[in-house]
């Protein structure tokens, strides 16, 4: 599994580059209005009503953030996870972390491309 | 005394023919000193992945209908929620100031036939393009933006 990984690297650093550049850029104002904002009633409720929520989210510019929203943080997240527990526990049980971590970003880019689509 | 790292940690795909001293980890690692801020930088991994698959969650709501969309905003109301929210925000933050304070250092002498510009203009660019896209999306989706 190593050498296809091997392989896979500078394509596994971009992502994970953007990640964290795009997907902190991104997912602040997401947490601030999304996670924080409306719940905590410091935001209108009907700024996330469904119809303006799908209008927003099924615009071109708006599925594509969507899309980076989801993708980017998902292999940041599977990078990092990967590198910190090889550094707790040594790179033997790399040979299925890896591919679990990697699965999961994958499997969800992949329902993130599916769900801006059908939007 | 540094402890003893795991001994195929820096292991090569080959072994050579030259023997070598088991790795060892720094006595201060996961958590003292400077490892601190290291290790936290790569747990936040742990957050990103979990806000990836809650996004994930809240886009294909939002296509599943209007019942489902008000029953995930719902459930972002409740405490857990909203403290992994605040969690999440403190780590988002803290992940854009520890990299981009090292972005500029990270970049090389030269990229392609040009210089790269000097490191406080690159950190300027970075925080302005953060700052600006949190406040116009911040607007647009809290519904400023709104005619």
């Amino acid at each position: 599994m190593k050498h296809p990984l091997l392989k896979l690297e500078p394509l596994i650093w971009l992502l994970f580059g953007q990640g964290i550049l795009l997907g902190t850029v991104l997912l602040t104002p997401w947490l601030l209005v999304v996670g924080l904002g409306v719940p905590l009633g410091i935001v209108p409720a009907d700024a996330l009503s469904y119809e303006r929520a799908h209008a927003l989210g099924s615009h071109l510019v708006g599925r594509i953030v969507l899309l980076g929203l989801i993708a980017l943080p998902l292999w940041k997240g599977a990078h990092h996870m990967r590198h910190t527990l090889i550094d707790l526990g040594g790179a033997r049980r790399d040979a299925w972390v890896a591919p679990l971590l990697y699965g999961i970003a994958t499997a969800g880019s992949a329902l993130a491309v599916v769900a801006v689509v059908r939007l | 005394m540094a402890r003893n790292a795991h001994p195929r940690a820096m292991a090569p795909a080959k072994p050579g023919s030259t023997r070598t001293a088991p790795p060892r980890l720094p006595d201060r690692f996961p958590l003292g000193g400077r490892y601190l801020a290291y290790t936290l930088f790569d747990w936040t991994g742990i957050l990103y992945l979990l806000l990836g698959l809650l996004v994930l969650c809240a886009v294909w709501s939002l296509g599943s209908g209007e019942s489902v969309w008000n029953a995930l905003l719902e459930r972002h109301r409740s405490a857990p929620y909203i403290g992994f929210h605040a969690i999440a925000l403190v780590g988002v933050v803290f992940v854009g100031i520890r990299f981009f304070g090292f972005f500029p250092k990270a970049q090389p002498p030269r990229i392609g036939p040009l210089k790269p510009p000097p490191g406080p203009v690159i950190l300027a660019a970075l925080y302005a393009l953060w700052i600006g896209v949190t406040v116009v999306l911040t607007i647009v989706l809290a519904g400023g933006a709104r005619g």
